[in-house]
């Protein structure tokens, strides 16, 4: 007796659990049922979207190309940040030695606009920056006219605060610009003077040494005109360089060194991560990985939705026919493996929102085969308890020995599905992995359904439990 | 007690029947692949009135060449309100040396708008509600990995049997399963049903299923093995099966309850996917019965 009151206990704890991570209060605004569904993130295929697949074709010459395949994801996920497309995903898949990109854009009904985004190769240039403003130039007429005077474009930065007026021929001189020049190599490092802060180092291939070099010579600004302020200072103000990628000031600042061999440093006071993110936009031009769409699509939210609804009606349906057939053929103990059948969905749906797992509409029918895992395991239960009460145990006894006898058999035949799982995760590709997750989360949880809480509610109910013609003996079907 | 081990012969001979004719569907008829696997494009497309396919043929076979032999079906659910019809059309557009190319963006949106106007010269509303494209190299891709998901799974799953069982049963069970996906690779060929992604996650899946009603029954004849006196493999086989035939009728019928409505009632995405699975239920359910004990029978060890 005191075993179950642990399998109780247990029992309770986890669909308490299960329906906390369902229930967690989340920003979207469900109502009623749905709400038990709004953590669980839900696919592409089912929330309608549009995603595209890339193969990273990397020269065979890179040393480093993992570290290509990185620089690759911060450009393009620069750009779709740039181009307002935040809540698109870009991620790295690997399969069979190959470097894929993936970008998600839910909601989107679109994908002409994206993938001409991602695909043209963004324009990369230095120029001088003569003048900044935090609020819109182009409603003040004062600013618009300052461009066309100077013949230059006002430019938002990257986090689209401040715009930058820039002009591409450096200090007036015409042909001294530097445009898609080649970065051989752009590396964030620790800055010596900032213990928290990092720096990035960039050099130009040698054919610009020598443009860059006159750039900085025109641009230069000695160190300590730029903290004396004053005149001086408004003066430098419009010497300023800056880096000009896709349209977008990624970096406005002082030169303070000439630079005669195209190596530089920038110093910002960036973090990290921002550091990376430079050293990947400087070198985007000259990134040595080719982009090879292999598949794109979108999914109208419409269609989504009308499959879900269809789909989802068809699986209550099947439940329900599942529940009933159950009682009728084996009474109280069919009791026991609906309530079963039921735990085990609701552990599903908990744990797809809890471990944020995706769910896409072949893994709604792996929903849907993990009820026929778990009725399948109590009736395997069931069989051998009708069998132990046939041969004369007493209920109680002939529950316990037809748990001990059931396990081996649902170990080797769940493990079965659960390898059957894994190699279909690895070999999967998009949403066949989805399916492959729902599958082996739904036979592991059959099995602790089947071993706990069936067991814990068979004992609860043990007297309620009649078999027919247990005098009979034998174990005819 | 059903005599399930005495005729066998009979059973062996039916699968055999059913195994060739599948082949004999698959090497000559061969399969309706889905778009992942030819590689091209897929428009669905959604109209607001009830056409046919050919008049969607019809309307849309002068937009570009490749629209000529376009693959146009209906996609139905029962769920799906009147008046409106849905329908897929499948496209492997060549570039100039012959090669299987995919749309850049800007010919996506340029090809769904010219749909969307000739069914409005034809007085119709029409949306192109989705465009999905898949190039050779990723069919190419998805084709190999299949292969191997099948093929590795197979092995692994030999491996286990032996280590649990005896070698003769994880032959058995290997046999059985190869059994049940040739059929069930037959059903798709000969009912012409869209062999897609899903379609391909049914057989795996299946494979999976089938396996473990044949570990209950094998699971059944190792505990009678332990005990078993005198009595000859053949009866030992037989009794076992029957030991457990209620609990393989019971689950395979629930199973197929659950997945002959998901196949009636289901959006088209998930159509192959449950037909692979109702027809594979089934197959899979004999198979154990019938095949997978009684094939091994002659060799197992006491």
């Amino acid at each position: 007796m005191k075993d179950n009151k642990v399998r109780g206990i247990i029992t309770l704890i986890v669909i308490a659990l299960a329906f906390l991570s369902l229930l967690w209060p989340t920003s979207e605004g469900y109502k009623g049922l749905a709400s038990l569904f709004s953590r669980i993130k839900l696919g592409l295929d089912i929330s309608g979207g549009a995603r595209i697949e890339y193969k990273v074709d990397i020269d065979k010459s890179v040393e480093n190309p993992s570290q290509v395949a990185e620089d690759v994801w911060t450009v393009l996920r620069n750009r779709l940040d740039m181009a307002n497309y935040t809540e698109a995903i870009v991620k790295q898949t690997f399969r069979e030695e190959n470097t894929f990109i993936i970008v998600e854009i839910p909601g989107a009904t679109d994908t002409a606009r994206a993938e001409q985004l991602i695909g043209s190769t963004g324009l990369l240039w230095f120029g001088q920056v003569i003048d900044s403003t935090t609020s819109d130039p182009k409603i003040d007429p004062n600013l618009v006219n300052e461009a066309k005077r100077e013949k230059a474009e006002w430019l938002l930065d990257r986090e689209g605060k401040t715009w930058y007026l820039v002009k591409k021929e450096i200090a007036n001189i015409s042909n001294l610009k530097l445009v898609s020049p080649k970065i051989v190599e752009a590396i964030p490092q620790v800055d010596r003077n900032n213990v928290a802060g990092y720096v990035v180092t960039f050099k130009l291939d040698k054919q610009y040494a020598d443009v860059f070099k006159r750039i900085t010579e025109k641009l230069y600004v000695p160190e300590d005109l730029i903290n004396q302020g004053g005149v001086a200072y408004q003066q430098a103000l419009k010497k300023r360089l800056a880096i000009v990628l896709d349209d977008r000031v990624q970096f406005a600042g002082f030169v303070t060194a000439k630079i005669t061999d195209g190596s530089a440093l920038i110093k910002g006071n960036f973090t990290l991560d921002e550091a990376k993110q430079l050293a990947a936009i400087l070198k985007s031009g000259a990134l040595p990985a080719r982009l090879e769409k292999v598949s794109s699509g979108w999914v109208a939210p419409l269609l989504g939705a009308d499959i879900v609804s269809a789909s989802l009606k068809a699986g209550i349906i099947g439940i329900i026919l599942v529940l009933i057939y159950m009682i009728i053929f084996y009474g109280v103990m069919g009791i026991v493996a609906d309530i079963a059948l039921l735990y085990n969905t609701f552990l599903l749906l908990g744990i797809l929102a809890a471990t944020g797992s995706i769910l896409t509409l072949p893994g709604i029918a792996g929903i849907i085969l993990t009820i026929g895992t778990t009725v399948d395991g109590n009736i395997i239960i069931y069989e051998r308890i009708k069998e132990e009460i046939r041969r004369g145990s007493s209920v109680k006894a002939a529950i316990s020995t037809a748990f001990s006898k059931s396990f081996i058999t649902l170990f080797d035949a769940n493990l079965t599905t659960i390898i059957a799982g894994l190699f279909l995760y690895y070999f999967g590709t998009g949403t066949v992995k989805g399916f492959a997750i729902t599958l082996i989360i739904g036979v592991l949880g059959s099995l602790f359904v089947n071993l706990v809480v069936s067991r814990f509610f068979l004992e609860l109910f043990s007297g309620a439990i009649k078999v027919k013609g247990a005098s009979k003996g034998g174990a005819r079907a | 007690m059903i005599d399930f081990v005495g005729k066998r012969k009979i059973f062996i001979v039916i699968s055999l029947i059913l195994v060739v004719a599948s082949l004999i569907s698959i090497f000559t008829k061969g399969f309706n692949y889905g778009v992942e696997f030819l590689g091209g494009s897929e428009i669905i497309l959604k109209v607001n009135a009830e056409v046919s396919e050919s008049d969607v043929r019809q309307l849309i076979k002068d937009l570009a060449p490749e629209f000529e032999n376009a693959r146009i079906t209906q996609i139905k659910s029962v769920d799906d309100p009147k008046g409106i019809s849905k329908f897929s059309i499948v496209v492997s557009p060549k570039d100039e040396n012959g090669e299987l190319k995919v749309y850049s963006g800007e010919e996506k949106s340029v090809l769904s708008q010219k749909i969307v106007e000739a069914f409005k010269n034809n007085n119709y509303t029409a949306e192109v509600i989705g465009f999905n494209e898949t190039s050779g190299y990723a069919a190419q891709e998805i084709k190999n990995l299949t292969w191997k998901a099948i093929v590795f799974t197979l092995l692994a799953l030999l491996i286990y049997i032996t280590l649990r069982f005896q070698f003769v049963f994880g032959v058995g069970a290997v046999v059985a399963l190869i059994h049940d996906v040739v059929i069930t690779l037959g059903f798709y060929s000969f009912f012409n049903y869209e062999l897609n992604v899903a379609a391909v996650a049914a057989i795996l899946t299946l494979i999976g299923y089938s396996l473990n009603d044949t570990i209950v029954v094998y699971d059944r004849i190792r505990e009678n093995l332990r005990r078993s006196r005198g009595s000859t493999i053949e009866t030992l086989v037989n009794n076992s099966i029957n030991q457990v035939i209620k609990r393989t009728i019971n689950t395979s019928l629930t199973t197929f309850i659950v997945i002959f409505i998901l196949l009636l009632f289901s959006g088209n995405s998930i159509k192959p996917f449950a037909f692979g699975m109702t027809i594979g239920t089934i197959v899979g359910t004999y198979s154990s019965l019938y095949i997978a004990s009684p094939i091994v029978i002659r060799w197992i060890k006491k």
